[in-house]
């Protein structure tokens, strides 16, 4: 069956297949590993892993053209995934990619005839702190600047195995600037289990005597459970990772759900350009983080924890696999955890890029091995979630701000922050400041306090919570950042004085064009229409009936999409025409409406084709 | 029974129903797309949205609640109905008066309930793969909405598994589960339901050109809304 490399492609399926296992779930882990090994996902491998995952080619072959990192053509031995997020281009890196491709004779998203390399551009990839960044082979590189990218092209020129390149390449800074009462000490490994197993009664000798021993302890573990949700509530913990949803309601809805197989789920997808503290979590305090997982398992009764890492974040795999492996060994995490009856493993999930796939329900479909289309609303994954079992999703940050709740106390941690806004939060700052990185605060930090941190006291604005999140102004200096106020994950990305911000609205723009899934009409169409009439204003064309429309689209999109992607995917939009109302204006030639079509424009790509740029190629200006 | 509200008349539901069940049942038309009675829900159209409270919901699948007062035909909700429809009409090439499936297409006879009067939105001219190896099935993606009733038809209705979507966002489009990715060589029938159900022309049975002259198809009759409202009634009853 298989033709062209023989034996040597069945080896390298059949090893993917070892590792990830042949049920459907795994077969987009088996795909990334083929990705890996062969730099595309060649027919020849799908028809073979078809038949031995029982998937039909199609299903497969769907997988492949969703996700951003598989492809169906081959890709380069080396691969260079250069992240393409604002704060990446506002420290040059269109222009380091330029010479990259140059120096590598390669034409961008194109492969080099002799198969050597490959250059494309990527969503965010979680350094906006240390950009401009690329992914090499999937592995980051940071601090790009001349001297390095020539030494990159340099090595892949001359085929030098990544191992040999300096290290410095693929150092990843966490940047932690500040932090405050939860990450400063981070809690002992254990001490959150121990808190939750104890709350159920300490000896045995106090549980009533016609229990047989067994009983016993499983009452003791199910009283733990119901007390350490109690201390949850108490903390009025809420969600990190965008919409803030009480996480108490969540585990007791799972808690409670009548099936005894239900799955809790991290989420660290991380996805919204500009935010990177998941990764700071998992670089330096996964064992909070797999920690607050196991207490949720405790407290809901799963004995299954899955963590979805984005492919961004793969580097990580080793680290994170070794300190799971610590915490089995030292009975955290198996069978019998801490000597009690409680039962709980986590397993590791990688994505293969696709933002959409941090949105629960897409994610929850990437890890049973689908494409990460989001559900329909009903039922909640609360009731039927992962493989239609009672699931729990929470943020990364979430469930290490869970483990310090149950080793310190729900009381403690509602000390923290606001009423509304309990504990402390992580901020990523990247952008036009002078010390950029992770920075934590008790919610309800005013932006002015954290721009004086990290030296940027003159800035013009800021994107706060990433693309979805709002575009603020000096305006808005002194509100505060809480769900009662300004609320969105942590990313904020700074814009000095000197920035043209539409060069911001414009990355944003073609970034949700690129990333909507395509189910839902307004989101599938509305990225594109929005992004097409971005371009014209970019073109200097835009007239007051464009802006209009923009509107129009806007609210359309916020009304009418059905996840959160397509709904907040204008908010930029909206918030630069009321905020910097004067980069639209800027563009605008005319107060009459100019088409969008023009026949000089039109010849683009005749002439990228031709390769000509030579003016007889040109049509005469318009008058 | 219990009820509740959709604009002003009061709609009995049965336990579990959702917002469009309900209303179809009782008479009501909500515009659709992507929903049929015999698949599962898909919420990917979004023109049957309403509102609660304010807030969007699909109502093909938002279940009926007790008291609850749904928004459905307010001027707001109808304009954004038809900016939905024209959405879908600029996205990919419909030239209807060539078009086989003129007269008898949803897409159409939708555009029309809603009043819709020309495209609005900039076209974007598509050049998809049209797909006309098979003997009794043609596709052509440049009219397909994506709606996937063809790919939950082949599977729950056709006990087969012949569609498939590849691609993500704008670039998304059908695809065929086949060795060759042509309909030739695919499980499919002229005579199966995702031929069938498939609400535009993208999907067309061959060979069955002008059966009945353009004036005289289903939609030109009878508005798509009392045909519609008709079949689920009958439905209903019999599944009762
Ligand atoms: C388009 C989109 C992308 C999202 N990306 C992420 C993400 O990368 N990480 C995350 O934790 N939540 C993300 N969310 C939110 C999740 O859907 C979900 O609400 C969250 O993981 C729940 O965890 P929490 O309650 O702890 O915040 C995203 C939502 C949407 C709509
Ligand atoms: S809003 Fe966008 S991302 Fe969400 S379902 Fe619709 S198309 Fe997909
Ligand atoms: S071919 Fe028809 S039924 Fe299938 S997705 Fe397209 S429009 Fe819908
Ligand atoms: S009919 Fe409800 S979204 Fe299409």
């Amino acid at each position: 069956m298989i033709q062209l490399a023989g034996t040597a492609l069945v080896g390298i399926l059949e090893e993917a297949l070892d590792r990830h296992g042949k049920s459907p779930q795994a077969a987009l882990q088996v795909l990334m590993s083929v990705q890996r090994a062969l730099h595309h996902v060649p027919d020849e491998a799908v028809e073979y892993l078809s038949s031995r995952l029982s998937l039909p080619p199609v299903r497969l072959r769907g997988l492949v053209s969703f996700y951003s990192f598989l492809s169906r053509t081959p890709q380069g031995e080396y691969v260079v995934h250069l992240s393409d997020n604002i704060t990446d281009q506002m420290r040059g890196s269109r222009k380091l990619g330029d010479a990259l491709c140059e120096r590598l004779g390669v034409r961008l998203g194109e492969t080099r005839s002799d198969l050597r390399t490959s250059v494309h551009r990527t969503s965010c990839i979680g350094m906006a702190d240390q950009g401009p960044a690329a992914l090499v082979n999937y592995r980051p590189v940071t601090r790009l600047d001349d001297q390095r990218v020539g030494l990159i092209a340099d090595l892949i020129n001359a085929r030098v195995r990544l191992e040999e390149w300096p290290p410095e390449f693929f150092r990843v800074e966490s940047n932690i600037r500040r932090s405050d009462v939860i990450f400063r000490k981070p809690i002992e490994p254990g001490a959150a289990l121990r808190a939750s197993l104890d709350r159920g009664g300490k000896n045995l000798e106090a549980w009533e005597e016609d229990l047989a021993p067994t009983d016993a302890r499983r009452h003791q573990l199910e009283r733990g459970g119901a007390e350490t949700l109690k201390e949850i509530y108490r903390a009025e913990l809420r969600g990190r990772g965008g919409a803030g949803f009480h996480a108490g309601i969540k585990w007791q809805s799972v808690r409670e759900a009548a099936r005894d197989d239900r799955y809790v789920l991290c989420n660290a997808d991380e996805g919204e350009p500009g935010a990177f503290k998941d990764r700071v979590l998992l670089t330096d305090f996964a064992d909070m983080v797999f920690e607050g997982m196991t207490v949720c398992g405790h407290v809901v009764g799963a004995r299954k924890g899955i963590v979805y890492v984005r492919q961004e974040y793969a580097y990580l795999h080793d680290h994170l696999q070794g300190v799971l492996e610590r915490r089995r060994a030292r009975g955290l995490l198996g069978t019998n955890i801490l000597g009690s009856p409680l039962d709980f493993d986590i397993e590791l999930h990688f994505g293969a890029g696709a933002y959409i796939c941090g949105m629960e329900t897409a994610m929850i479909k990437s890890i049973e091995g689908r494409r990460g289309i989001p559900r329909r609303r009903w039922p909640l994954p609360v009731h039927q979630g992962y493989l239609k079992a009672p699931t729990v999703v929470n943020n990364v940050e979430t469930f290490a701000c869970a483990a310090a709740i149950s080793a310190r106390g729900g009381a403690w941690f509602a000390g923290i922050g606001t009423p509304q806004s309990t504990g402390t939060r992580l901020f990523c700052l990247s952008g036009d400041c002078e010390r950029p990185g992770t920075y934590e605060y008790p919610m309800g930090v005013t932006i002015r306090e954290i721009l004086r941190d990290c030296g940027a006291l003159d800035a013009q604005g800021i994107q706060v919570g990433g693309p979805s999140g709002a575009l603020i102004n000096r305006g808005d200096f002194d509100r505060a950042v809480c769900f009662e106020d300004l609320p969105g994950v942590g990313a904020m990305m700074v814009f000095g004085p000197k920035r043209d911000l539409f060069d911001a609205i414009t990355n944003f723009a073609l970034f949700f064009q690129h990333e909507s899934c395509g189910l839902c009409t307004p989101c599938r169409v509305g990225t594109t229409l929005l992004a097409n009439y971005v371009k014209k204003f970019e073109r200097g064309v835009g007239s007051p009936v464009d802006i209009a429309e923009v509107k129009h689209i806007s609210s359309l999109m916020k009304n009418m999409a059905h996840c959160g992607l397509g709904q907040s995917a204008s908010n930029h939009l909206m918030d630069s025409l009321q905020k910097f109302p004067h980069i639209w204006e800027s563009r605008m030639k005319t107060q009459e409406f100019v088409p969008a079509f023009d026949l000089d424009w039109a010849l683009e790509e005749a002439r990228s084709l031709t390769g000509r740029t030579d003016p007889a190629a040109h049509l005469p200006a318009r008058p | 029974m219990p009820t509740f509200y959709l604009d002003d008349s009061e709609i009995p539901f049965t336990d579990g129903e959702t917002i469009l069940e309900a209303a179809m049942s009782a008479g009501r038309y909500i515009p659709h797309l992507c929903w049929r009675p015999e698949l599962e829900p898909h919420s990917s159209c979004r023109l049957c949205t309403v509102t609660i409270n304010g807030r969007p919901f699909s109502s093909c699948t938002q279940p009926a609640l007790k008291g609850q007062k749904v928004e459905c035909d307010t001027p707001a909700l109808l304009a954004m109905r038809r900016a939905v429809i024209q959405m879908l009409f600029v996205e990919g090439n419909h030239h209807c008066p060539c078009c086989e499936k003129s007269g008898a297409c949803k897409l159409q006879a939708t555009a029309y309930l809603l009043g819709m009067q020309d495209s609005h939105f900039h076209h974007r001219f598509p050049v998809r793969m049209r797909d006309l190896s098979h003997e009794g099935v043609s596709l052509d993606r440049d009219r397909c909405i994506r709606c996937e009733i063809c790919v939950r038809a082949s599977r729950a209705l056709d006990g087969k598994n012949v569609f498939a979507i590849h691609g993500r966002g704008i670039e998304s489009n059908l695809a065929v589960n086949s060795p060759s990715g042509l309909l030739k060589g695919s499980a499919i029938s002229p005579d199966d339901a995702a031929v069938r159900l498939c609400p535009t022309g993208a999907l067309i049975a061959k060979g069955r050109g002008f059966e009945s002259p353009i004036g005289l198809r289903a939609y030109d009759r009878e508005p798509l809304s009392s045909i519609e409202l008709r079949e689920y009634q009958a439905r209903r009853a019999v599944h009762d």
